[in-house]
């Protein structure tokens, strides 16, 4: 989706003077050779140092609001209100999250207590990996980065490939990086496939992909070559779940606001919605009223709605849209010239419809009716597992009835899309949707080695002498020697019988305690006398 | 020799959709049903001592003694452990208390990540094989494909799934090459891969044209540091130990051993002492070293030997017909040395009973090698002073790191075991096997009254909400910048002082105001 599609001509660019320069291939080796250089001389060794730059991240974003701001509002016609609380507010939160808590992530872990093994003082240390690579996507191009504030806190050092398809905003992240961060641990790289071709010829100690399946797959091919670990961040057709029992003003409010921010440009948005017929129709006369409350008569001039992001992205949606069988209630007007698309809403789509064929990624909402809840289920388990699944209800034993039955790589209850806010929770995908997380301390671990150490005293060998060879004689010959015995019956076998042995030998002690309770009184008397 | 029957490859399709199929069923669902299965496994092992420790004999000539200790005892534990721990890992977890989310009730969810497949390689066949117990408890359904190279323990684990585990869920397949490029071609919802590095890359590659995360637990030349100020004779005896073990096919044996110019002689002494204790003259007819695997492996690691141009003064015996190559210790190595050798800037592990000792000027030189190479699996270091083993671990990145030991690192339930780098990715034991096999699934509940605080989030986006969005909704830093310093606030300060001098000075005055 993102990182590969050759850029396209950007009629506004030249009044940004945003002309993205790109890096010049050769310069790729040595950018990447110079900041491992940094991270082996262990320049980012210091929390004190990490925190210094996470502090500086925050600030380079809050410095320049109103930059990033113009940016993506020429890059993508984005309303600022999405850009600050989408992009510029996520990504100063996500550093300040660290900012607070890398002192704590940093020290190594105690293992639980074990009886066996408490003498080696077992510990796990958190290794930063080394450095990383973060590829980002042109929809959020503030907040798919902020994983690097897991980097920073982990003590990595990073190269970031922002988008192409982005040049404003990617250009102003170039030219601040340096001015804010240290640049022998964090770079910028700009640039398309050729630039990105480079970057993954070239080997990394870990590697976050944010984009689609496609790239997904040629990220992975890439880094298994060099034996690379990678997060990747894929999307999906996320479905929505509605049911007869939803607070529909609610629901409407919530879905069509979660469906046409960043004109629908988000992985996580709500890709099509799954109710029975009843439902459908009450869903669309709430999402009729939403849609006059949100962007009043034209959404085109309304401000509050975003452009698609390139003329190649516009023709695949306004295509989807043009072939599909199902009827359009809302929206549908769509300019090329703009690259705008009207925040649509189609309803009675079928299963084998086009908007059914692949993730939307535009302001489409699909309403897909089913004979009942359990047609919607069996729908979504037999496809791939979703980066996000949300359901509508009041219902908290069906909203739980849907959460056990399904898999995604998250789940929100009467909401969407809010998950991605969060510091607290991993943001991931499973199956299709790709793997590992992010976000708070998921971004932190993901950019650290987990490793366990371990401090053998010399008295160890005198329990432990049987470790050591001639294994004849001195070793018990039972065959059984050192193998630990099973505590639990064996399933299916009966419990085995009440200890009475030890009951009736507890009884018989307090039985002679009571009856010479006088003689044991005297003689404690007597011995304190 | 057993033979063993290799599993058709037009079957592995079937077994997995078979597999897939009972997953989607929510046959695994219940904890009490992975409990069980645990349970069982636990006894399919312990039921079958006498007969695994024949099969290792068979395959690997191993002592009955390092079968209990490294393959049974280990996969044993492993299982209690989870049994014993299943109910907490699987209880949604509670994050941390956060005031913008607490509204939300955030929770993780332990959600199986599917049908996963386990490839074992042949020196372990049942310590590697722990991983499965993570993928029981998680609630997975897991196809293993253990070694062609020790057919007769092979033979005997897929004799006995089937009595012992639900065949629905969990099953063996056999074979060599291709099957195991069959069964690559598939789906599969997550692979844990132990062995080579040649191989991860194969399997890390076709796991890429599917999506599906990898776990590689791979090897690589672990170094064994010894410092001036170390017990000698401890080190030697625990090296000597950790290196035979299985003659030498072990993944987190010390590869080879650094040890400062000017005590290598010391260090040698003690070699030579617990070489005659461990297998006195001939360790050929000792009963207390196992054989290697293969007669490839035989030619590669004697190959290595032969070429060294270093001085053997341990052992140094081969034999082909027996695959017999003694405990041999070779000093003088370089670092050009055969049994040094990199390809490709990849050192090549030597996974046999052969260890070098390079010396070097000092400890500081030793590190500066390790860090020019690919990260270890393990890292052992050997002093009386813990400062020195600190300033080891600090310096230097592998995946586990033990002082003044080895291997003890394989067989903590409590700790992560995994690579770094060349090492592999991912993590196995206890709860990390568990974490490995689970997709964490956040869980949000947004309540209505949410929309009274966020309501600037929805269209239109007037100037009012506009405004809002730049001032009150933009996270503040509270920090000051860096350089800045803590500016010390002197209003506030003077402020303070000012009053507690006031209250001095009328402090009669207060008093009285105070009585009255």
């Amino acid at each position: 989706m993102a990182a590969f599609t050759p850029a396209s001509p950007f009629t506004q660019a030249a009044a940004m003077s945003s002309e993205l320069v790109y890096t010049p291939i050769d310069d790729i080796v040595s950018i990447r050779n110079h900041v491992r250089a940094s991270f082996r001389a262990g320049k980012a060794k210091s929390v004190a140092f990490r925190k210094e730059q996470l502090l500086q991240l925050a600030y380079l974003i809050q410095d320049n609001t109103d930059r990033f701001q113009a940016a993506l509002k020429n890059d993508l016609g984005r309303p600022v209100v999405e850009s600050n609380l989408f992009d510029i507010s996520a990504m100063i939160t996500e550093a300040l999250h660290s900012y607070k808590n890398v002192d704590a992530w940093v020290k190594p872990d105690k293992a639980p207590f074990d009886s066996t093994f408490f003498a080696f003082s077992p510990k796990v240390h958190k290794e930063p990996k080394g450095v990383a690579l973060i590829i980002s996507p042109f929809n959020y191009p503030l907040w798919c980065l902020t994983p690097i504030t897991g980097a920073i806190a982990a003590g990595c050092a990073v190269v970031i490939k922002p988008s192409e398809l982005t040049p404003a905003t990617s250009q102003l992240l170039a030219e601040l990086f340096p001015k804010y961060l240290d640049p022998d641990l964090y770079r910028v790289v700009n640039g398309a496939v050729a630039e990105t071709t480079q970057l993954l010829a070239l080997q990394w100690d870990h590697i976050l992909y944010t984009g689609s399946g496609r790239v997904g797959r040629i990220v992975a091919t890439a880094a298994a070559r060099h034996l690379t670990p990678v997060t990747l961040e894929l999307g999906g057709k996320s479905p929505v779940l509605i049911d007869a029992n939803a607070d529909f003003e609610l629901t409407a409010r919530r879905l069509l606001w979660g469906k046409m921010m960043n004109s629908g440009q988000t992985c996580t948005a709500p890709d099509y919605v799954l109710v029975t017929e009843p439902v459908q129709k009450r869903l669309v006369e709430a999402l009729k009223a939403q849609w006059t409350k949100f962007y009043g008569g034209d959404p085109r001039t309304s401000g509050s709605f975003s452009r698609i992001c390139a003329h190649s992205h516009w023709e695949r949606i306004a295509g989807l849209l043009a072939e599909t069988k199902g009827e359009v209630v809302l929206g549908g007007d769509t300019d090329r010239a703009d690259k705008y698309i009207a925040p649509t809403v189609v309803q009675n789509v079928s299963f084998s419809d086009s908007l059914m064929s692949e993730e939307l990624f535009g302001p489409i909402l699909a309403i897909v009716p089913v004979p009942s809840m359990d047609a919607a289920l069996e729908y979504v388990n037999n496809h791939d597992a979703p980066l996000a699944l949300y359901v509508f209800s009041k219902d908290a034993k069906f909203r739980a009835h849907v959460r056990a039955n399904t898999l995604s790589g998250m789940f929100v209850e009467n909401d969407v899309v809010v998950q991605g806010g969060s510091s607290i929770t991993p943001f991931g995908g499973v199956g299709p949707s790709g793997y590992g997380s992010h976000k708070g301390k998921y971004s932190f671990d993901t950019f650290v080695h987990h490793r366990s150490s371990f401090n053998s005293p010399k008295w160890i060998d005198s329990v432990e002498a049987t470790r050591f060879p001639p294994y004849t004689g001195k070793v018990v010959t039972n065959a059984n020697a050192l193998v630990p015995s099973i505590p639990y019956p064996r399933p299916g076998a009966q419990k085995p019988p009440t200890k009475w042995g030890r009951w009736a030998f507890l009884s018989l002690a307090f039985a002679l305690i009571a009856a010479n309770r006088q003689r044991i009184v005297a003689l404690v008397k007597g011995a304190g006398a | 020799m057993a033979s063993l029957v290799y599993t058709p490859v037009h079957d592995l399709p079937q077994i997995r959709e078979h597999l897939r199929a009972s997953f989607r069923r929510g046959k695994t669902d219940s904890v009490a049903y992975r409990k069980e299965q645990l349970l069982q496994l636990a006894y399919l092992f312990q039921d079958n001592i006498p007969r695994f420790q024949e099969a290792l004999l068979a395959d690997l000539r191993r002592p009955k003694i390092e079968t209990n200790l490294f393959d049974l005892s280990i996969i044993i534990n492993e299982c209690m452990y989870a049994y014993k721990n299943i109910e907490s890992w699987t209880k949604p977890e509670k994050v941390p208390f956060s005031i913008d989310w607490f509204a939300f009730s955030p929770k993780v969810y332990k959600e199986p990540k599917g049908t996963v497949l386990i490839i074992t390689p042949f020196n372990f066949p049942l310590y590697c094989l722990a991983p499965l117990t993570g993928a029981i408890a998680a609630g997975c359904a897991a196809v293993v494909k253990p070694s062609e190279l020790t057919p007769v323990t092979s033979a005997l684990l897929t004799e006995l799934f089937p009595k012992y585990l639900d065949n629905d869920l969990y099953r063996i397949v056999n074979g060599a090459v291709e099957e195991t490029t069959k069964l690559l071609e598939l789906q599969w919802d997550h692979i844990l891969y132990t062995g080579g590095g040649r191989v991860g890359r194969l399997i890390a590659k076709a796991a890429a044209t599917h999506l599906t995360p990898v776990t590689l637990e791979l090897g690589g030349k672990s170094p064994a540091v010894v410092d001036a100020n170390a017990d000698f004779d401890m080190a030697a005896k625990r090296i000597l130990w950790a290196k035979m073990i299985n003659a030498g096919q072990v993944c987190v044996a010390p590869d080879y051993v650094l040890v400062p110019r000017h005590v290598q002689s010391k260090l040698v002494d003690a070699f030579k002492k617990h070489w005659f204790a461990f297998y006195g003259p001939d360790p050929h007819t000792s009963d207390s070293f196992s054989r290697i695997c293969s007669e490839s492996h035989w030619d590669r690691i004697s190959g290595m030997l032969k070429n060294t141009q270093g001085n053997v003064i341990l052992g140094g015996e081969m034999s082909k017909e027996d695959k017999y190559i003694s405990p041999t210790v070779v000093t003088h190595v370089s670092f050009t040395d055969s049994l040094m050798k990199e390809q490709a800037q990849n050192p090549l592990e030597i996974f046999g009973p052969v260890l070098p000792i390079v010396s070097v000027p000092d400890i500081d030189s030793a590190l500066e090698y390790i860090n020019s190479h690919d990260h270890p699996l393990a890292l052992y270091a050997f002093s009386n002073d813990a400062n020195v083993c600190d300033y080891v671990r600090k310096r230097t990145l592998s995946g586990a790191f033990v002082a003044n030991d080895l291997l003890f690192q394989g067989i903590v339930s409590a700790a992560p075991f995994g690579g770094v780098g060349g090492s592999g990715y991912g993590v196995h034991k206890g709860k990390f096997s568990f974490d490995t096999f689970t997709h964490q699934r956040p869980v949000l509940r947004s309540p209505k009254w949410i929309d009274l605080l966020m309501s600037i989030r929805y269209p239109p986006y007037t100037d009012k909400n506009l405004k809002k969005a730049n001032q009150a909704a933009m996270p503040k830093i509270p920090y000051p910048r860096p350089g800045e310093g803590d500016s010390v606030n002197w209003m506030r300060w003077s402020v303070a002082v000012f009053t507690v001098l006031l209250v001095v000075a009328n402090r009669t005055r207060v008093l009285d105001a105070i009585r009255a």
